[in-house]
């Protein structure tokens, strides 16, 4: 759980001086503390419509609740519908996809100086659609998990430690949300990237891979889905590709809701052998290419220099595809070498 | 009155192509069994009450033969024994005049046990003998209706012939000043009247119209129109459709349990707003809407909301909105996806035209136009075959001889009973269900 104003949270990356754990700014040198990064940050619609604002002979139009313009019935874009974070060491892109009202994907960045080095934190969840406000519930999950991670992390705790903690506070957040009888629901996957290791936590179908640089096969996928479809074929009962046709492809056995009492993540700790760049994202992506080597062909060289164009080249590739569900992709470079930079929000 | 307990469900395929304006969709509006405002079916009497009149046809004719009369009196009796306490009603008699039956003072009657009888007894004096000028009936129920605040009036007239003693704009005014007003079930007893005439009334009044060829059905059906007409219990629910600037709602009809077309029923409501009525909804039923608008195209990739489908009760306390369900358009260069069927609104695009090829090819048979009477009539047959709206697709057998009913190769009949193409007709309307 996020500790309260004054307890330790690590030192300051320019200063070396003790920090609070939910401190902005070092006390000591008033250097801002690099906060975390969530891709929702602001809900809502654009105020005016972009269409009607721009025509004069439009009447002015005001936007319903539900996210169209009154006038010309044009539906506007979400703060939610498409977001691009880059936070340096790690770069993300969520999008509505081409299917979906809304965007139910979330992810959360963040970035940290821990003792040993610089980390990179990405956070992904995708709300399940059949359970109510699954929107909030990725959000919540996202924005709770995310906290206990950067928090974790400056101390130098074990990130697989702080991985377990992280999913306690997001089904904490989403008790909270809901009821056993109403729970919005959403899986999650995190990625914590170290100097020397990539540790994943995950419940669900979301999903975490390793690209070497070198490409080709290194390419690995680091999560097993909790699906249907991924225990057939680890029954051996279908191959993959025959799986993921069944209708039951997309059907979880585990996510994180107040309807599933106690929420057991899978954690597992990754040592790439050489530099290379960690993929996260949401099936609104790997459904138009599931493979690692697939992905790393997509994504490689490119995301190892630039995070941000190549999660949204593999983000417009999926929407190229059909763009049926939501899509998120984060891409953390590995080893997280370059200096942790201040959020910024990049405007689609 | 709050109520709930209403869903509105839409149904359509979401992708236009590229300049595509057209988008359809169909909107399901159901009301739960257990829906709240449905829970107390007050006996009280007061602007809760519903108000009930029964019309009934007192020609000369009536009594050719003698058992129409007897037995309009007795299902008019029927009827009148399942008014449930609390609830107003009077019973017209209708020739070339009106005159009130029960009470014979022109006013209703709160429903208990004694006015029952009084009122059973008033119509077994009735004695058959006049002309037959609907539109007096309906304007004697407009008045004795006006004057009581129910919170919903439904009639249910009974004729056994022409409409011989006003003229069709005089009708067609009374039934004008009537919509809105009350809601009215016809009968057409025997044979001897015209299905287009009470379908007008029907139609405008947003009721059912049906044959009843054997005066000895009467009791029966009337005594279940009532008990429906009973259970209805939210008045003047209304589809309000809002769209875009620059669109235009090409079509609005109710395509089950059968197809009216509500298009030219439009009340503005606002410049991109208007009503459409749906008459009196009781718990449990459900009703689907076909929607057709006309958008301006917007790119490839946008998306537009062509309507908004809100359902909305009036009351003089105020309007409350039910529910509501969006059709909305996405352009899209994909065709595997703008030239996808919406199978319920392929379903409901075939029950309409089985309406029309029926109403059509039975207009032309009347006219002795043989030709356009056998394609229709053998579209007709095909496409009952194809949707499997049995109930029709037998209706249509008493009408002609069926060679081939897939490619809907027919012969007309050369004697066809009077009732079983008046049954056809009036019946023409009644669609088989979608499902989902």
């Amino acid at each position: 759980m996020t500790g309260g104003p004054g307890e330790p949270g690590g030192t300051c990356p320019t200063c070396g001086e003790p920090i609070g754990a939910t401190d902005s700014f070092c006390e000591s040198c008033g250097a801002e503390l690099p906060p975390a990064i969530v891709s929702t940050a602001s809900p809502g619609y654009t105020p005016e419509c972009p269409v009607c604002s721009v025509d004069p002979s439009a009447p002015p139009g005001t936007i319903s609740p539900d996210g169209y313009c009154e006038s010309c019935g044009r539906r506007v874009p979400s703060g939610r519908d498409h977001a691009e974070l880059d936070l340096g060491l790690l770069a993300g892109v969520t999008d509505r996809g081409l299917r979906h009202r809304r965007n139910e994907d979330a992810m959360a960045l963040a970035t940290a100086a821990a003792p040993a080095g610089q980390v990179a934190i990405a956070v992904v969840c995708d709300g399940v659609s059949s359970s109510p406000r699954p929107d909030e519930a990725s959000l919540a999950a996202a924005q709770a998990a995310v906290r206990v991670l950067l928090t974790a992390t400056r101390r130098g705790e074990d990130p697989a430690y702080s991985s377990q903690a992280a999913v306690s506070a997001a089904y904490r957040a989403l008790t909270t949300l809901g009821s056993p009888g109403q729970a919005p629901s959403a899986t999650y996957v995190s990625t914590v990237v170290t100097g020397d290791a990539v540790t994943v936590c995950w419940l669900g179908d979301s999903r975490a891979y390793w690209l070497p640089a070198t490409g080709g096969d290194g390419a690995t996928r680091l999560t097993q889905d909790d699906s249907v479809a991924e225990q057939l074929v680890a029954r051996g009962a279908m191959g993959e590709a025959e799986a993921m046709a069944s209708p039951q492809a997309h059907v979880i056995t585990r996510w994180l809701g107040a309807d599933l009492a106690d929420p057991e993540p899978h954690v597992t700790r990754f040592e790439p052998p050489g530099p290379g760049v960690v993929l996260t994202c949401s099936d609104g992506l790997w459904n138009y290419r599931s493979e690692a080597t697939g992905l790393a062909e997509l994504a490689l060289p490119a995301a190892l220099s630039d995070p941000l164009g190549a999660a949204a080249s593999l983000v417009k590739f999926a929407l190229d595809a059909g763009g049926v569900d939501n899509i998120t992709v984060v891409l953390i470079p590995f080893p997280p070498a370059g200096s942790a930079t201040l959020p910024r929000r990049v405007q689609p | 009155m709050t109520v709930s307990g209403f869903t509105v469900d839409v149904d359509q395929n979401l992708y236009v192509p590229e300049g595509g304006r057209d988008v359809s969709a169909i909107v399901t509006v159901a009301s739960a069994a257990n829906a709240t405002g449905f829970s107390s079916p007050g006996p009280a009497t007061g602007p809760t009450a519903n108000a009930e009149l029964i019309l009934i046809d007192c020609s000369g004719s009536m009594e050719y033969p003698h058992t129409k009369i007897t037995e309009a009196q007795a299902a008019t009796a029927a009827a009148v024994d399942v008014i449930r306490d609390g609830t107003w009603f009077a019973v017209i008699a209708g020739t070339n005049l009106a005159w009130p039956v029960f009470p014979p003072d022109g006013t209703m009657a709160v429903a208990d046990p004694a006015s029952r009888a009084a009122a059973k007894q008033a119509v077994a004096g009735l004695r058959a003998g006049g002309g037959t000028a609907i539109g007096q009936w309906l304007g004697l129920a407009r008045q004795i209706f006006a004057a009581y605040p129910a919170r919903l009036r439904h009639a249910i007239l009974l004729t056994d012939g022409k409409n011989q003693h006003e003229t069709a704009e005089q009708l067609a005014a009374a039934i004008g000043q009537c919509e809105g007003v009350f809601s009215c079930d016809c009968r057409g007893v025997g044979t001897d009247w015209e299905v287009s005439e009470l379908r007008r009334i029907s139609t405008a009044l947003l009721g059912s119209v049906d044959i009843v060829p054997d005066p000895s059905g009467l009791a029966a059906d009337f005594a279940t129109m009532m008990q429906n007409a009973m259970g209805k219990q939210v008045a003047d629910v209304a589809l309000r459709v809002w769209t875009p600037q620059h669109a235009a709602v090409a079509f609005v009809k109710q395509v089950a349990p059968a197809v009216d077309d509500l298009t030219s029923r439009r009340t503005s409501r606002s410049p991109q707003a208007g009503d459409y009525p749906t008459g009196a909804w009781g718990p449990g039923e459900s009703r689907d809407y076909h929607v057709g608008i006309q958008v301006t195209p917007a790119g490839i990739g946008q998306e537009m909301l062509a309507a908004r489908v809100s359902l909305v009760a009036s009351s003089p306390a105020g309007e409350d909105v039910l529910g509501q369900g969006l059709v909305r358009a996405i352009w899209t260069d994909d065709e595997a996806l703008s030239t996808k069927i919406n199978l319920r609104v392929a379903h409901y695009t075939g029950q309409a035209e089985l309406a029309g090829a029926i109403q059509e090819g039975l207009e032309a048979r009347k006219q002795g136009d043989e030709e356009t009477a056998t394609a229709k009539l053998g579209r007709a047959v095909a496409l009952a075959h194809q949707s499997g709206n049995e109930d029709t697709a037998r209706l249509l057998a008493k009408v002609v001889d069926v060679v081939d009913v897939s490619t809907g190769t027919v012969r007309l009949k050369r004697q066809v009973e009077d009732a079983d193409e008046m049954a056809l007709d009036t019946r023409s309307t009644k669609t088989v269900r979608a499902t989902k």
